[in-house]
């Protein structure tokens, strides 16, 4: 009786480490699918539509490259349009950021949290690999509609701050079984309030594998406001570590 | 789009969401609209239109000397930054400003109707391997700080008749160094050389801006050298420390930043170096001696010690206390004050002291030793593409400031309109409240190309 008790716990605690390992291993799947993992470029467009009409549109060059040392992604981020914004650029380096306005020639460090502002915040445009910034949990496999209603059998995640440069309080995931593919998210604030909904779709062949191009981004909070995140022209391209210094800023020339 | 929040989330409490509504939010694939030309980030074109109201105060403790005061002010300019490439690894850099001008103490047509603000103007090589040599007339900025740079040392004499006190406007409204430019990047920082060249002697205070002139004799009327280097020791932590050095005169500066949690950044600034106090400077510079100086120079400091506080709805804070050992003392204030007022009716002394002020003004440095900044900004405030941002301003010896509030609206993605206030307060006898000017409106409309 005991014995049979004691392996059934083990067998429990045997499994539940299994899950919490798998739910790692599911993200950073999903990473791999989202992310490519060389240094790339892309041209990266927002849209944002008020009510179903399109009422602002912005275009924005960005440069992706892995730190080798923190396995997180460091992003060059370059506006393009409109007008007005061309040339601004955010510097994504960790948890250090850095907005430069080459008007002024001047960088000015912002918090992390403001990536969360604007109607795209610029932390929506970015490459991340949640696996590195992320404890994910495993909640259970569930059937979900993805962004067009097609059924899709999915991992349930439930993702929790690792470090200090995870963004959100706490990531709602679904990743398809069969593919690794991301197909929603859920992010919540500090209090715990539902702030997006994320969609991935239009899954296409790029980079070594197929990924999504577009990201749906639904504000829970203004219940009119949804965004839509275009990823196109992406292509691998030799990125010099140094251009992810501030001082390098200045001397960046937009392709 | 605040409000909207709001009530957004209100309803979102009230009402338990149908599950499957998010989907029916979501736009169909392609449903965008394409730019109307293809949009290129080195070249910024745009032309604006500003209108300014001033309103001046009456019985100064120290009258100005008679000089124009306009009530109000015409501007029109047409405004460009363009990159134009040379070959693989050489390109140009032009950026200024035409201005057309027009006031009611101006006389129309005149050469004062038209000036041309020629920023930059620099050829860069991009030597490989993150090294960089550009020559020309550059404007090169230091430091972290939003309200007061200690470390920017090309700052001085650099701003020409500018459209806003806000100091981050201050920063895009200013004239280039010519200068030789050597800088070296890498992963783990940065090292910088620039040599700028003593070309004409330096521009006499407050001297007539003529219609089209480099105006060297503002960025380049003494040699001056800039060694600055900075240092990636932990993610985190990138000090730059800065050597400089002007007409025999050399300064010391640090900058560093830190984050604290998600939401609040801190950072410092610091220069140091010998120097004589305010006074002394301005007469050495051509300012009448009209105060009491002392040549004797000392060991003086200036700092910027900050916090900027990323706040929900879309809104940055930032506050900053600032220090500049080299300023007015209680003395030099008593000094002005009451020489001022013992010669009221003479205008050569009143226009000595006014000089003293404007040689701080043209250096942008403080007259108060001590004061605080603090600054708002809140994008996307109330409605969509509706920014405002204030400031305030205040001298921490005699409680006296300069305020602003500023309001910008995206009409569309070429069309863009603001409005902005600024007022002076304090009493006749402080630093603030001495000035002519106590409140200035301006409104603005831009369309960019």
């Amino acid at each position: 009786m005991f014995s049979a008790r004691f392996i059934a716990l083990a067998l429990l605690a045997c499994t539940a480490a299994a899950h919490a390992q798998s739910a790692q291993e599911i993200v950073a799947a999903a990473d791999l699918v989202r992310n490519p993992q060389a240094p790339y470029r892309s041209t990266v467009t927002d849209i944002a539509y008020r009510d179903g009409k399109p009422v602002d549109r912005n275009v924005f060059t960005v440069y992706a490259k892995i730190d080798p040392a923190t396995k997180q992604f460091r992003d060059l981020v370059i506006y393009v349009d409109p007008p007005r914004d061309a040339g601004k650029m955010v510097l994504f380096r960790g948890n250090v950021l850095w907005f430069y306005d080459p008007a002024s020639k001047d960088s000015v460090r912002i918090p992390p949290q403001q990536t969360l502002t604007g109607q795209a915040s610029a932390g929506d445009i970015l490459t991340e690999n949640l696996a590195v910034n992320y404890t994910a949990t495993l909640l259970g496999a569930e059937t979900i509609d993805d962004a067009g209603r097609e059924k899709r059998d999915c991992w349930h995640l439930d993702l929790k701050p690792a470090n200090d440069g995870a963004t959100y309080n706490r990531v709602e995931y679904w990743v398809e079984k069969i593919t690794a593919h991301p197909i929603k998210a859920k992010f919540y604030s500090d209090s715990g309030r539902l702030l997006k909904i994320l969609y991935y779709r239009n899954y296409t062949p790029g980079l070594g594998g197929v990924r999504p191009t577009q990201a749906v981004i639904i504000d829970a909070v203004d219940s009119a406001l949804v965004t839509t995140v275009d990823f196109a022209n992406a292509q691998y391209q030799d990125i010099p570590d140094a251009w992810f210094q501030r001082d390098y800023l200045p001397h960046v020339k937009a392709d | 789009m605040r409000a909207a929040a709001f009530a957004g989330l209100l309803l979102l409490l009230a009402v338990p969401a149908r599950a499957g509504d998010d989907i029916d939010r979501i736009p169909p694939l392609g449903d965008d609209k394409p730019a109307d030309a293809a949009p290129d980030a080195n070249r910024v074109v745009y032309l604006q239109n500003d209108v300014s109201l001033y309103a001046r105060r009456t019985n100064l403790a120290v009258p100005l000397p008679p000089s124009p005061a306009a009530s109000w002010e015409e501007r029109l300019f047409a405004d460009a930054r363009l990159t134009f490439p040379l070959g693989n690894a050489v390109s140009f850099t032009y950026s200024g400003r035409l201005n057309f001008r027009a006031d009611d103490d101006l006389p129309f047509p005149s050469h004062q109707n038209i000036r041309h603000d020629l920023r930059e103007a620099y050829i860069a090589w991009q030597a490989g391997g993150g090294a960089f040599l550009e020559f020309g007339r550059i404007n090169l900025k230091s430091g972290v700080a939003l309200g007061y740079n200690p470390t920017d040392y090309f700052k001085t004499n650099a701003v020409v008749e500018p459209l806003s006190a806000d100091p981050s406007v201050l920063r895009e409204d200013r004239l280039g160094t010519l200068m030789f430019l050597a800088q070296k990047v890498w992963d783990g920082g940065a090292l910088t050389l620039a040599l700028a060249p003593k070309l004409q002697r330096p521009a006499a205070i407050g001297a007539p801006l003529p219609s089209f002139d480099p105006l060297f004799d503002r960025t380049n009327g003494r040699a001056r050298v800039l060694l600055k280097a900075s240092l990636t020791l932990f993610d985190d932590v990138n000090p730059e420390v800065l050597v400089y050095s002007e007409a025999g005169r050399t300064s010391f500066g640090l900058n560093l930043t830190r984050a604290f949690g998600q939401s609040v950044v801190g950072y410092l600034e610091w220069s140091g170096g010998s120097r004589a106090g305010l006074v002394q400077d301005a007469v050495a510079s051509g300012a009448p001696p009209i105060l009491p100086h002392d040549p004797a120079r000392a060991f003086r400091s200036d700092l910027a010690l900050g916090v900027s506080y990323a706040a929900p709805f879309e809104t940055t804070f930032n506050l900053e206390y600032h220090c500049h050992q080299a300023g007015f003392s209680a003395a030099d204030w008593r000094n002005w004050f009451d020489t001022g007022a013992a010669h009221a009716a003479d205008p050569a002394v009143t226009g000595a002291l006014w000089a003293i002020r404007g040689y701080a003004s043209d250096r942008q440095e403080p007259l108060a030793r001590g004061s605080l900044f603090a600054r708002a900004a809140v994008q996307d405030a109330f409605v969509p593409d509706l920014a405002l941002t204030a400031f305030v301003e205040s001298d921490l010896r005699d409680g006296s400031g300069i305020a602003q509030v500023a309001a910008d609206y995206d009409l569309s993605r070429r069309w863009s309109a603001g409005v902005l206030a600024d007022a002076t307060f304090g009493a006749r006898r402080s630093d603030f409240g001495s000035l002519p000017g106590s409140l200035s409106v301006l409104a603005r409309v831009s369309r960019y190309f």
